[in-house]
């Protein structure tokens, strides 16, 4: 049975969305899978990587017109007759969760939280949720203006992370560190910034998908072994640590979460506390890692979603380790021709 | 001494030491694998010296030195 399963997130930059990760992921399973990138700039990698994905679409941002974004949807389907939509970029999962019932209407099922999950992980709500599963999270302060940031500064001290309501999160050692990633991260994402007090430790990471009725696809633990000047994993080995992944379940659990997520939590050095530091609620970037070591959680979101015999264990072996790397792609200009004035590109695989 | 994280690590023959739980890596010497072996069957730091002492040829001394070093390590990387 062919299926065709549309991703978004195929921007595997430097910030690196997590779509190729899943399209790879998918094209390895023993799904026989159409992959269609959802790309909202003619420049992301995904749309050029002929062996990941079959076709790409540009998308109108998520921030404008509902209707524009379903007409967009519905002709692509039209064209694609689209079983599964996996989004894969936080900033467009609040139109996805408004147009699910639409998208459903047309046959395109989609695994992703409702409206009053994301709010229950947001950055502000944190504190609530980590004390319901039995973890602690960091003392921090929600700003929304300069004096907000001075105030939170004065109470937080130093060191503090200063983060953005979506993404990044910067360490700032003074009042000057953290006035520029403040402004950085307002001009680029907006409000509420979060000032929240540093912990030395190390940082983890676990990947789930929940289905919605309190019950996990399958679990899988990382500690970060580098990170990119952003934050971003370039390092990886896997880990069996039994607190971290229960308290995974406890999470995924108490809000009966649906969809993709990705846990980041902190150990601390001096106690060996568990820091809920936040929650994701797509597949991370590195998602290829855990279906390269037998958790393949795109290929069971896709055949829960279609009624498919899948796993939901989360049995895979620590010490393995995934090891990114930078490559470079050589197209002709046509392509980016078509997909720039098409607003689409079919790829030819070379396989 | 708690040698319970001891009993956790998977060890290579080469040194090679691998947590499984907090995904730390170290490398360590033949040396260091005994010592982490005698200390996994619980031994005092005497027996240990003394089982050292019986393939090394070296002082007592230097020996105590370097196991309570070694020790120091493994607290160090909260191993024990």
């Amino acid at each position: 049975m062919k299926i065709t399963v549309a991703i978004s997130g195929i921007n595997a930059i430097d910030n690196p969305g997590p779509g190729t990760g899943i399209a790879k992921s998918l094209k390895e399973s023993g799904l026989d899978v159409r992959t269609i990138g959802l790309a909202y700039d003619a420049l992301e990698p995904g749309i050029y990587m002929d062996d990941v994905i079959d076709k790409s679409y540009i998308m109108p941002y998520p921030s404008g017109e509902r209707e524009s974004f379903i007409k967009r949807i519905a002709y692509i389907h039209s064209i694609e007759k689209l079983d599964v939509v996996i989004s894969a970029l936080d900033a467009e999962l609040p139109i996805y969760m408004d147009i699910e019932k639409d998208l459903a209407k047309m046959g395109i099922k989609m695994l992703i939280p409702t409206k009053e999950m994301f709010k229950l992980r947001n950055k502000t709500e944190l504190e609530k949720l980590a004390e319901e599963i039995g973890v602690k999270n960091p003392a921090y302060i929600a700003c929304t203006s300069y004096p907000d940031l001075l105030a939170a500064l004065n109470i937080v001290g130093y060191p503090c992370m200063v983060k953005g309501p979506f993404y990044e999160a910067f360490k700032a050692n003074n009042l000057v560190e953290a006035e520029l990633h403040f402004s950085k991260i307002a001009n680029k994402w907006g409000y509420p910034i979060i000032v929240q007090k540093f912990i030395y430790g190390e940082e983890f990471d676990v990947i789930g998908c929940g289905s919605g009725n309190g019950e996990d696809l399958g679990i899988f633990a990382i500690r970060k072994m580098t990170t990119t000047s952003l934050g971003k994993v370039w390092n990886a080995v896997s880990i069996h640590n039994d607190e971290l992944i229960d308290a995974t379940k406890r999470m995924i659990a108490k809000l009966q979460w649906r969809g993709g997520l990705e846990f980041e939590a902190l150990i601390e050095n001096r106690t060996g506390d568990i820091y809920l530091l936040e929650i994701n609620p797509r597949f991370p970037a590195w998602i290829y890692m855990a279906s390269g070591c037998g958790i393949n959680l795109p290929e069971r979101m896709v055949k829960f979603l279609l009624n498919l015999d899948h796993e939901s264990h989360s049995d895979y072996e620590s010490g393995k380790m995934m090891i990114r790397y930078t490559a470079e792609l050589v197209k002709d200009i046509s392509e980016f021709e078509k997909i720039t004035t098409n607003g689409e590109l079919e790829n030819r695989s070379k396989k | 001494m708690n040698v319970e994280k001891l009993t956790r690590l998977a060890i290579s023959d080469n040194g090679f030491i691998f947590d499984p739980i907090t995904g730390h890596s170290f490398t360590t010497n033949e040396i260091g694998i005994k010592i982490i072996n005698l200390l996994k069957e619980n031994k005092e730091n005497e027996d240990i010296l003394d089982e050292l002492a019986e393939i090394y040829s070296v002082n007592e001394n230097e020996l105590d030195v370097d196991l309570m070093d070694f020790i120091h390590n493994l607290k160090n990387f909260s191993l024990v």
